[in-house]
């Protein structure tokens, strides 16, 4: 029996592709697969047909001695190389991988993942597609392979596809297009060759190679016949190899996107795997699907409106004289029928369908991933013991070993993996050196453990990807600066940059200046604590300060037209950055803070925001007190609404009445303004004093009330005889001349 | 020509491309199309017949939105172009009506005043009184035509008609019937018939449509031009074939000031400069593509007849002002930060920056 070798070409992630491979392998029925794929991970192979095992999974080769630099090969369910791995399996063939070694790659290359496309051929398919009358290389192998659906004989389309790409080859083996990735693809391609030439010499008949399209010109019997196999050992020689080991982890489509930096990726893997679920009424499933989607956001989405947009992308397809519509006409149809023009639900389609958010699933006896070695290295390297039992941890931050730890909490935190709960307790207030936290290792932690692995392979560099990713997402300040602080106590100066990038640009659009102002306290704590912590605060200052002059440029319009609600809210926030102003001692921020204060305490705005500025002015001795006195007076003399005055004593006086105890002539002013009100406004506004005095501490309204006694309140009638006076008001003769009358009306009740 | 129409119809205007483009046209037409949908695109694009006959674009931006509108018009849903004004709304339907109907005058104008008459049908009052309700008293309205004919029917500015009257076409989308009740008779759309509404959902005094009504409608947002060339590209465009029917004697204006006048609004509308260096407050006019065509010819007009016939910066000043500044207030400080901010410090536009000092 002869020899059979069969290459099939394909495009990595294409659901067509995927198709036409599994119905080429029930034809051929090879005994061996051979897959372009990193033999370091030869071992790994069985595992693909596990029970728990759910795509989108990748293949993980690293270097244990340096986890950083690992390559990933992801595979969805619609993969080729997936289909072609399951079908080996469950045929009992022997399934290989026959790339080029991980650990034979040149060190010094940057980590990346599977990335077997160099940008020329990009350019090379984008010339193909442009004779074929298509503006987009993506699109028009989507249309021509992807989205087939024909039954024509695979081998066919696969010898067309390789006679397609020698030519292409051929055009671009010219020397200007070369490039280092074409010069990589040398030992990568001989290798492939070699491990073909070792199956056939081992008496292996039927062979099948899954490889990239382009790879498959030069894989083919008449190509090894014609390279003599001493070319490729020579190609393949001086590779010094090192040791790499290799896992599975868990997978995302969002991660197999193009623009998650995924050199193979595809531009809609939610697409691609609505292809390859379903065989038939592709456009009515997909529209359907949309639909279904834009209810769930409370957005209209009719069965009648999926009926014209059907209609709609049908003949959108007709008119670019196309067989049937693609993802392009759904879209179009989407936009003009079921969003009636608008794009934004277009965005929610695109991230949760056309993209998605499918998260895969391994084996939980799949080899450690080095993220997990890294935090069992380090846990080890610090002395920290993992027991399911709680554990409390007080750390001295003075001392090395303490920081190291409180920086690996931290950094776990960021990573979403709670072992460690920071606990605020008592002894927080001792110093900023102290912290103490809660220990417990929980076994779904180890889920956590590898989910984080797809952001990095140590500790330290997961976390900082994981916040500059979300970093990258975040649309509003608050989440920015909360995560700022953690990641500032993580130590981590790269992600601390790209928040800081992050901060500086969505501050800069903000028009909310409530955001801004909160954004300003974990700042400055970052400020002030930077020291302690030994981390680069440096950074830290100029963000401070171009929110501050945000802040203080928009401070006074902001405060126009404030209900009572939003003013006490503006009041915390006021007093926030106030005092974390004041922690930071820093002259030139307190003058800019102290201007504003000054314009904003003489704006009409809420009386009790006016009030808290022109305290702020008192405590921080920026206008003497004669000018404070005045103030009070204005705010308090009787031309004003009784309840504005009242508010804006509250203002003034929250917190602490050690104002009044000190200063007689305010406690005279308030005294008789007190005393002026009529009864009935006294009543309106009472709760408001309530509340501002109840405030103070038991010693100040003790000694309020002493002094005001002491005074002997010449301006205050004790309120017993006002109300006395009130009753008296009214003349009692008079009012009995209408009993008689009333009497008349109800009867003698008298009696 | 001395009773030359001061404006053509669009399928006289380019009778001779319409009439080349149904010569070369090979591909099916749906009933009662005098093009195939690929002709009726090829003729808003623009392009080259294989018979060598150049077909001028009639709309310059994304081809694809072209193609939508025409596909949704082939499954006899109402299409709905929407867009700010001077996005080529009015335009875009005229063209399309004169390419699959030739015939772009069966029109309802939209108004705050439009009746239902206009929409449905009226009445011959004599007739009626003299013969009682006949067919013959019935005065068709451009809808009713569209239906018996299987034409195209356009509503220009769909929003400004009040709530109740834009509903009267709810029957005549789905349906595709129109019910005489005193005739106990109903007209029945022919194929062919269509409805392209025209609509903008940003200016004031607008009636927002009902969302049975827009179900009804495949809507095409036409969007204002995507880049400085196309708008410049635009604008030359409209201004000399305005230039050309008005008859304005002043030279065709330099593409420069054109350029300058584009730079100006495209900057104000989008809130920053085209360098994207600072930000810029943003007046409340909503500064399209037909203020700016406008503010040209005036320039034109006033540079022919009282200058020396060449665009100066003097002759757009005041027009560019009147466009920008609509609110005497706001807008005049937001004009006035823009010049002192920008067009002072802007090298060569010192003659504009004069000329615009003058008159705010």
């Amino acid at each position: 029996m002869s020899i059979s070798l069969h290459i099939l070409g394909i495009r990595h992630h294409g659901p067509g592709s995927a198709r036409m491979v599994l119905r080429a392998l029930q034809d051929l029925k090879p005994d061996a697969i051979l897959i372009e794929g990193p033999p370091d991970a030869a071992d790994l192979i069985e595992m693909a047909s596990d029970k728990e095992m759910h795509p989108p999974v990748a293949l993980l080769v690293y270097e244990p001695d340096s986890p950083q630099t690992a390559s990933y090969f992801p595979f969805a369910e619609f993969s080729p190389e997936w289909q072609a791995i399951r079908f080996g399996l469950k045929s009992r063939a022997d399934v290989r991988f026959i790339d080029l070694p991980r650990s034979m790659r040149p060190s010094g290359a940057k980590p990346k993942t599977a990335d077997q496309q160099p940008p020329q051929r990009i350019d090379a398919l984008e010339q193909l597609a442009h004779a074929a009358g298509y503006t987009d290389g993506e699109a028009w192998w989507s249309r021509l392979i992807e989205e087939r659906r024909g039954e024509e004989e695979p081998m066919a389309v696969f010898d067309a596809i390789r006679d397609a790409m020698s030519s292409l080859r051929e055009k671009f083996a010219a020397p200007e297009f070369q490039s280092s990735r074409d010069l990589e693809e040398v030992p990568r391609e001989a290798h492939m060759r070699r491990s073909i030439r070792a199956a056939i010499k081992e008496g292996v008949n039927r062979i099948a190679v899954v490889c990239g399209a382009w790879h498959a010109p030069v894989l083919t019997q008449e190509f090894l016949d014609k390279t003599p196999a001493k070319e490729d050992d020579a190609a393949l020689k001086g590779l010094e190899k090192r040791k790499t080991a290799a896992t599975w982890i868990p997978w995302t489509h969002g991660r197999l996107a193009f623009d998650s930096g995924y050199g193979a990726g595809v531009t809609s893997p939610g697409w691609y795997e609505h292809l390859w679920v379903h065989h038939d009424r592709i456009a009515e499933r997909w529209l359907t699907s949309v639909a279904r989607l834009m209810r769930e956001e409370d957005l209209e989405g009719s069965p009648a409106n999926v009926i014209e947009s059907v209609r709609l992308s049908e003949s959108l397809a007709m008119l670019r004289g196309r067989a049937a519509p693609g993802l392009e006409e759904f879209t179009e149809a989407t936009l003009s029928v079921l969003c009636a023009g608008n794009p934004l639900p277009l965005k929610v389609i695109e991230r949760k369908l056309i993209v998605g958010e499918k998260l895969g699933t391994v084996p939980s006896k799949a080899p450690a991933v080095p993220l997990q070695r890294d935090l069992e290295a380090t846990q080890k390297s610090l002395r920290l013991k993992v027991s399911a039992d709680d554990l409390l941890l007080e750390l001295d931050l003075r001392k090395e070993n303490d920081l190291a730890r409180s920086r690996l909490f931290h950094r776990l935190a960021l990573l979403e993996i709670p072992w460690a709960e920071s606990q605020a307790d008592s002894t927080r207030n001792k110093g900023t050196f102290r912290e103490t936290w809660k220990l417990q290792w929980k076994p779904e932690l180890s889920i956590c453990v590898i989910e984080a692995a797809r952001f990095g392979n140590t500790i330290e560099s997961a976390a900082s990807a994981r916040v500059a990713f979300e970093a990258a997402n975040a649309k509003s300040l608050p989440p920015l600066t909360s995560m700022l602080d953690h990641a500032m106590l993580a130590d981590l100066s790269q992600a601390v940059a790209s928040l800081l990038q992050a901060i500086e640009s969505v501050s800069a659009v903000s028009a909310d200046i409530g955001n801004l102002m909160e954004a300003i306290p974990p700042l400055a704590g970052v400020l002030r604590y930077g020291n302690v912590r030994k981390t680069d605060a440096e950074l830290v200052t100029p963000i401070v300060r171009s929110l501050l002059v945000r802040v203080c440029a928009g401070l006074v319009p902001a405060c126009t037209s404030l209900d009572d609600d939003a003013a006490s809210k503006m009041l915390d926030r006021i007093n926030h950055i106030d005092a974390s102003l004041g922690t930071l001692e820093e002259p030139e921020f307190s003058d800019m803070w102290f201007d504003r204060v000054l314009a904003l305490g003489d704006s009409q705005t809420h009386g009790l925001v006016n009030g808290r500025c022109w305290r702020l002015l008192f405590d921080a001795r920026k206008q003497d007190p004669a000018t404070i006195g005045d103030r009070v007076a204005l705010a308090l003399s009787p031309g004003n609404d009784p309840e504005k005055s009242s508010a804006w004593l509250e203002g003034f006086l929250s917190g602490s009445g050690l104002v009044l105890i000190h200063d007689a002539r305010l406690l005279a002013l308030v005294d008789a303004w007190v005393c002026s009100l009529p009864p009935d406004v006294f009543e309106r506004t009472c709760p408001i004093g309530r509340r501002t005095f109840g405030s103070f501490a038991a010693p100040e309204r003790r000694q309020i009330g002493e002094k005001l006694k002491k005074s002997g309140a010449p301006t205050s009638g004790p309120s017993g005889a006002r109300s006395h006076a009130h009753e008296s008001d009214y003349d009692a003769a008079r009012g009995e001349l209408v009993l008689p009358i009333l009497r008349q009306i109800f009867g003698d009740i008298q009696r | 020509m001395t009773t030359a129409t001061l404006r053509e119809t669009a399928e006289k205007q380019f009778a001779t491309e319409l009439a080349a483009l149904a010569k070369a046209d090979d591909k099916p037409r749906p009933a009662k199309w005098k093009l195939s949908p690929w002709a009726v695109v090829t003729y808003l694009m623009g392009g080259k017949l294989k018979d060598g006959t150049a077909i001028t674009p009639k709309y310059v931006g994304n081809q694809r939105l072209m193609e939508i509108a025409v596909a949704t018009l082939a499954t006899d849903r109402g299409l709905l172009l929407m867009g700010v004004p001077g996005t080529a709304k009015s335009w875009v339907s005229e063209h399309i009506a004169a390419a699959i109907s030739g015939d772009s005058t069966l029109m309802v104008q939209g108004t705050a005043g439009t009746p239902e008459e206009a929409i449905r049908y009226g009445w011959n009052y004599a007739m009626l009184l003299a013969k009682g309700p006949t067919r013959d008293a019935v005065v068709a309205g451009p809808v009713m035509r569209g239906m018996s004919e299987g034409k195209l029917v356009r509503v220009e500015e769909l929003t400004r008609i009040p709530s109740d009257v834009q509903d009267t076409l709810i029957t005549i989308l789905s349906e595709k019937t129109l019910p005489i009740p005193e005739l106990n008779e109903e007209i029945r759309a022919v194929r062919g018939f269509n409805i392209i509404a025209t609509a903008n959902d940003r200016d004031k005094g607008v009636n927002e449509l009902s969302s049975a009504l827009k179900r009804r409608f495949n809507t095409v947002v036409l969007p204002v031009p995507e880049t400085m060339d196309e708008e410049v590209e635009i604008v030359h465009r409209r201004v000399v074939q305005l230039g050309k029917s008005l008859e304005i004697p002043a030279a065709a204006p330099a593409l420069e000031e054109i350029r300058r006048v584009v730079t100006i609004f495209r900057e104000l509308r989008d809130g920053k400069t085209t360098d994207g260096k600072s930000k810029l407050k943003q007046p409340s006019g909503s500064l399209s593509a037909a203020e700016t065509i406008s503010v040209i010819t005036s320039g034109m007009a006033l540079a022919s007849h009282f200058g020396d016939g060449t665009l100066k910066a003097s002759d757009i000043a005041s027009g560019m002002i009147g466009a920008i500044v609509k609110d005497p207030v706001q807008d005049r400080v937001v004009m006035q930060e823009y010049l002192e901010g920008v067009v002072k410090e802007r090298e060569g536009w010192k003659d504009l920056y004069r000329a615009c000092k003058e008159v705010l």
